[in-house]
């Protein structure tokens, strides 16, 4: 009875899912592919799905992937979205990067700071599309680009929470 | 790359900095690539319209699923009131209306057909007709997914216009789907003139659904609420006389208008080919870099 009460719930022989190491990078390209969503929608106020998921993986863990994998599925993200082609792949690898350095630099992690380092991410993001197409000739009001900012914001916590039971299922926790 | 050293083991030393370099390799080509995409867009269309290949074919499957719920679901609100005030013939007018959603789904699918139809006629060079089945959604960018490509003679740049108004132009084109720059894009510059006297104007994208419309001649103010803005065939890309939005607010030297093609409710867009391709072609090395 007792020894029952104090066993681990984990069953035995229930194991790693099969290619459990892939399970991030290709839930990152799902996520990706969620641009094909049949939304026609007159304002681009969804947040970056992509990334979102990419950076709720990094947060998670420090090696969800290989960090040189993120030029690929950057480059992924960027031809689904319509996104200019090597915007992710420079921001995502550009992210990998300074995620690393300030995991040197924190002291201690908690679901604020992950939140707080999210929010920044996705807002340089958001900046970096609205200055992009500047560039090309669609100079829109930084407060078009707002909305967007916040939605991906307040997404995030709910991206966080399904990227941990993903990593759980995939682990077999 | 997580911890500053990984211990005393010269091979994790390594596999620690060749994967700094490899991402530092990976801002730099990413880098790379954005400049070209920027100075020219034209080296990625192949990429692109085979992205597009793969996910257009998705997207357009998965519009039709969405459409017939959304149908059913507003259906259903439609006749709620009247299943409750009768408990008796509630479940013989439930099946009736589903009988009736479904019969008005199908005649507001005929009409639009037949609208699209009779453009056709007015327009004998149609090149093909698709449906938008999707939209960038996650960017201030305004394009959308339409479902004819290479395959049925669509090609970059050409204008494509719904039975109701003008909806953009092509940007990519993968051989089963294709990319449109709509009007409500900030990077879309319409020539265009009032409906009501005739006064050239410009039309450009807010990039949030509507259009700014400015008059080419400074001075007056010439709009009123409720004009319509068609296309003055200027430049050669977009034909003539096609409606392209209504003014619904004036501001100070222009007004805002909202586009008569609103792409989340248009069926079936129709594709042209430019109206006068020669002069197209001469202005393409100018007048191409505001495609991303």
């Amino acid at each position: 009875m007792v020894r029952a009460a104090l066993a681990s719930p984990r069953r035995i022989g229930k194991g790693p899912a099969l290619y459990a190491a892939y399970v991030p990078a290709v839930t990152v390209v799902v996520a990706s592919l969620l641009s094909a969503l049949p939304i026609v929608s007159t304002s681009g106020w969804y947040p970056d799905f992509g990334f979102l998921a990419f950076i709720s993986w990094r947060l998670l863990r420090s090696d969800p992937w290989p960090a040189w994998w993120a030029a690929p599925l950057g480059f992924i993200n960027d031809l689904f979205t319509g996104y200019p082609i090597g915007l992710s792949i420079a921001l995502w690898s550009a992210t990998m990067l300074a995620l690393d350095l300030i995991d040197r630099r924190t002291m201690w992690r908690d679901y604020w700071i992950e939140w707080v380092l999210a929010a920044v991410l996705l807002a340089i993001d958001e900046w970096l599309q609205w200055r992009l197409a500047a560039v090309v000739g669609a100079r829109v009001p930084f407060t078009m680009a707002l909305p967007p900012i916040a939605i991906a914001i307040c997404v995030f916590p709910f991206s966080a929470w399904l990227v941990s039971r993903i990593d759980a299922w995939r682990l077999g926790r | 790359m997580a911890t500053a050293r990984p211990g005393w083991s010269r091979r994790a030393q390594y596999g620690l900095f060749f994967s700094f370099l490899a991402v530092v390799a990976g801002i730099i080509f990413g880098l790379i690539l954005l400049v070209l995409s920027m100075v020219a867009p034209k080296t990625f269309e192949g990429v692109r319209g085979a992205a597009l290949d793969v996910t257009g074919p998705v997207t357009s499957s998965l519009h039709a699923v969405t459409a017939t719920v959304t149908g059913l679901v507003s259906g259903a609100g439609d006749y709620w009131d009247a299943a409750s005030q009768n408990g008796e013939l509630k479940r013989e007018n439930r099946a009736m209306l589903r009988r009736m959603v479904e019969a008005r789904a199908i005649a507001q699918e005929n009409h639009q057909l037949k609208a699209a139809l009779q453009l056709r006629e007015h327009t004998p060079a149609a090149v093909a007709s698709g449906r938008i089945v999707g939209s960038s959604f996650n960017s201030t960018r305004r394009f959308a997914i339409l479902s004819v490509g290479t395959s049925d003679g669509v090609r970059v740049g050409m204008p494509v216009r719904s039975p109701d108004g003008l909806v953009g132009r092509i940007i990519d084109a993968g051989s089963l789907a294709s990319r449109v720059l709509l009007v409500s894009d900030r990077a879309n510059i319409v020539p265009a003139r009032l409906l009501r006297g005739g006064i050239p104007v410009i039309s450009q994208g807010r990039g949030d659904g509507t259009v700014d419309v400015r008059p080419l001649e400074v001075g007056r103010n010439p709009f009123k609420r409720g004009d319509i803005i068609i296309t003055s065939g200027t430049g050669g890309l977009y034909p003539p006389l096609v409606p392209i939005a209504r003014i619904v607010k004036l501001d100070d030297d222009g007004a805002v208008a909202v586009p008569l093609a609103d792409p989340a409710n248009t069926s079936f867009a129709i594709v042209e080919p430019p109206f006068e391709p020669l002069a197209v072609a001469a202005d393409q090395p100018s007048a191409q870099p505001d495609t991303p």
